[in-house]
């Protein structure tokens, strides 16, 4: 089922939860919804699924409008952050609940609970209580009813927060592979980027309450909207060196050297931001262009993260570990095309060439 | 450890055991409630244990002719003990659940009430603080033959008055409706407090299952407030077991045809009265005890049983 938010508005008295957000999530599809605490994720969800009345604008379930109906009517299954499985049922009995509800006969109800335990792999611990479980356990019981109902969305709130490392890893892939078993649409919430990029096909990213950007998760990555996003994906963090922008160049505050940037619809003299993913940064032997420290390096993997010296500011790269520098080298900085962004300092917006 | 042990010590040598100056300031606080407890309740319930095997128990002369099992025979076998008991247990099966049913209703119609909750706050106290005395006069008003409320709508309405409380079958129902009435309070105030400990997230899981008002209510509230109502019916019950002001204070008997004879009813008269038989109150008030005991056991299990 396709879903679209139209001018969709959230206001608690004075707080703008959620501000005119627009967006279609494709059917089928694996949607994250991502931004820092507070930015409005759950507020989202929680008008998704009917709990919360919108302020303004309207949300359609394919061509249906379902602003004002209620949660029940909706069909959706909603995973809450901790769960909320019912203590006081059992694993069958929880994931029973929705069919009960629908007064589904009750062998037939037990057959189609037994199935989708069997599908999120939780079907040898029938007769627990929730609190006989981990985390992980919980979590998908949660799920298989949310899905027992067969809803035509499915709606996860930071599902794997209360997981250890590893378990959370393991989870998202489980909660990817759920979701191609099943095909239904579903939002994802989380504030880990890492977590989002790793398990959506597309990404929104909020920021109070804003829409960023919704897009493909790559190009989400590779061709951010603004520097908010920019800055938001990818580990380590997007280098930004503030300057000014000067007949495609940029001259950064922090050293001397002129970085060629090409032609941008910049005026002369603005402040920019240059933003540069760590492996568009080229080091080199010591030679003509700009000399930077090497400060730090770290082996992580085949590369190894260095960490330059760029007047008062850093510059990490990536470096592949052969050629890597040692620390206290001196090394030649330049940057790829790819990778590299120019953004409007005050606003953040991003300029194009 | 030392700093706090110096402050406990009131400045005094922080060396000086702890202990010590602790259990005199315990004993010190806790010595005249617990004189009162050994005094009023530990030593009259040894000594009526002990009194029911006396037989032929004299309480002036304090004599007995031996230890044995007569006033326990005598009492069980006693036409009067026994309607008592039947009495009482039919006050308890009828009080106990239509109280905590409709406790149970308002309860959650209360916890659902944002708008004038203050209101309801003190209608629903109303009666705890009012002493009971005061509300049996109301009762008496409202049901009372000669210009009573509700007689006064009877007639109104052509119909014949009905003698609510001289009449064996009527004063029983004023006495029920007594005994609700005064039991709601307490009832209604523990279940709120069971109702406020229930995450509303599980009510909201629910409605995105699908489950309407009245689902929502079968299916997660009652189970989930089900440990404070096994606490609340139990409890309850075993007050309910030891009713009697409410009679006395309706009829100053029990009942207009002896109709409300209470198991306490009976004990108290065996105490009382002209010829006084001690031995047989005290083998009722064990009996009564034993009853009471297997209700307090019965919540320990079913508090073990619905712990989530
Ligand atoms: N019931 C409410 N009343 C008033 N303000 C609220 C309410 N719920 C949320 N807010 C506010 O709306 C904003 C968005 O909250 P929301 O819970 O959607 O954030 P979130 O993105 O889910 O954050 P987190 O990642 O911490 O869960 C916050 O500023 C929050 O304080
Ligand atoms: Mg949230």
């Amino acid at each position: 089922m396709e879903v679209r938010i139209e001018d969709l508005v959230k206001r608690f008295d004075d707080v703008v939860a959620v501000n005119k957000v627009n967006a279609t999530f494709e059917s089928g599809k694996l949607i994250a919804l991502l931004g820092p605490s507070g930015c409005g994720k759950s507020t989202m969800l929680n008008m998704l699924s009917g709990i919360m009345p919108v302020t303004e604008g309207k949300i359609y379930f394919d061509d249906r409008d379902v602003t004002m109906l209620s949660p029940d009517k909706r069909e959706v299954g909603l995973v809450f952050q901790n769960y909320a499985l019912y203590p006081h049922m059992s694993v069958l009995e929880n994931i029973c609940f929705p069919l009960k509800i629908k007064r589904v006969p009750k062998a037939e109800r037990i057959e189609k609970a037994k199935e989708y335990a069997r599908m999120v792999h939780i079907d040898d611990y029938l007769d627990r209580l929730p609190k006989e479980l981990s985390g992980g356990q919980q979590q998908r019981v949660a799920i298989a009813r949310a899905l027992v109902k067969r809803p035509k969305l499915l709606l996860l709130d930071e599902p794997l927060s209360n997981l250890d490392a590893k378990l959370r890893v393991e989870m998202r892939e489980e909660i990817r592979r759920i979701q191609r078993e099943s095909g239904v649409t579903t939002v994802f919430v989380t504030h880990d980027q890492e977590e989002a990029t790793s398990i959506s096909d597309y990404i929104m990213l909020m920021k109070l309450g804003v829409k960023q950007q919704f897009a493909k998760t790559r190009n989400l990555y590779n061709d951010p909207a603004n520097l908010f996003v920019a800055d938001f994906i990818g580990n380590p963090t997007i280098n930004q060196l503030h300057g000014i922008y000067e007949k495609g160049n940029f001259r950064p505050d922090a050293y001397e050297n002129a970085i060629p940037i090409g032609r941008y619809q910049i005026e002369d003299g603005s402040r920019v931001v240059f933003a540069s993913r760590p492996e568009s940064v080229i080091v080199e032997k010591k030679n003509g262009k700009t000399v930077m420290e090497v400060e730090e390096t770290y082996v992580s993997g085949k590369d190894t993260l260095c960490v330059l010296k760029a007047g008062d500011g850093r510059l990490r790269a990536y470096v592949d570990n052969d050629s890597a520098p040692q620390e206290k080298d001196l090394v030649s900085v330049s940057f790829r095309d790819r990778g590299v962004f120019v953004f409007n300092e005050e606003s953040g917006e991003r300029y194009y060439e | 450890m030392s700093k706090k042990t110096k402050r406990y010590n009131g400045g005094r040598d922080p060396d000086e055991k702890f202990e010590t100056s602790m259990i005199g300031k315990i004993a010190l606080f806790l010595g005249p409630f617990m004189l009162g407890i050994v005094i009023f309740t530990i030593y009259p319930f040894i000594n009526a244990f002990l009194m029911s095997f006396k037989e032929n128990f004299s309480i002036l002369r304090n004599t007995f002719s031996g230890w044995g099992l007569a006033n326990y025979r005598k009492v069980l076998n006693d036409p009067i003990f026994l309607s008592g008991l039947k009495t009482t247990i039919k006050y308890v099966v009828i009080v106990v659940p239509i109280s905590l049913i409709i406790s149970i209703v308002i309860a959650v119609l209360l916890n659902n009430t944002r708008r004038f909750k203050a209101i309801l706050q003190t209608a629903y106290f109303m009666p705890l603080v009012t002493s009971t005395a005061a509300i049996s006069l109301v009762f008496r008003f409202i049901f009372a033959n000669e210009g009573g409320l509700i007689n006064k709508i009877i007639t109104t309405l052509g119909q014949t008055q009905i003698n609510f409380l001289g009449t064996n079958r009527w004063s029983e129902f004023v006495l029920y409706i007594f005994g609700i009435w005064n039991i709601l309070p307490f009832t209604i105030i523990l279940l709120l407090a069971g109702l406020q400990n229930i995450d509303p997230q599980y009510y909201t899981a629910a409605k995105v299952d699908g489950a309407k008002t009245l689902d929502i209510f079968t299916n997660i509230t009652v189970p989930l407030l089900s440990p404070t109502i096994a606490l609340v019916a139990i409890v309850n019950s075993i007050s309910a077991f030891k009713v009697f002001d409410y009679v006395f204070q309706l009829y100053n008997k029990p009942g207009p045809g002896y109709n409300l004879y209470t198991i306490i009813y009976y004990i108290y008269e065996k105490f009382g009265g002209t010829k006084p038989q001690y031995g047989h109150a005290a083998a009722a008030s064990i009996v009564l005890f034993f009853i009471i005991a297997v209700f307090t056991l019965l919540q320990r299990v079913l508090q073990k049983k619905t712990n989530y």
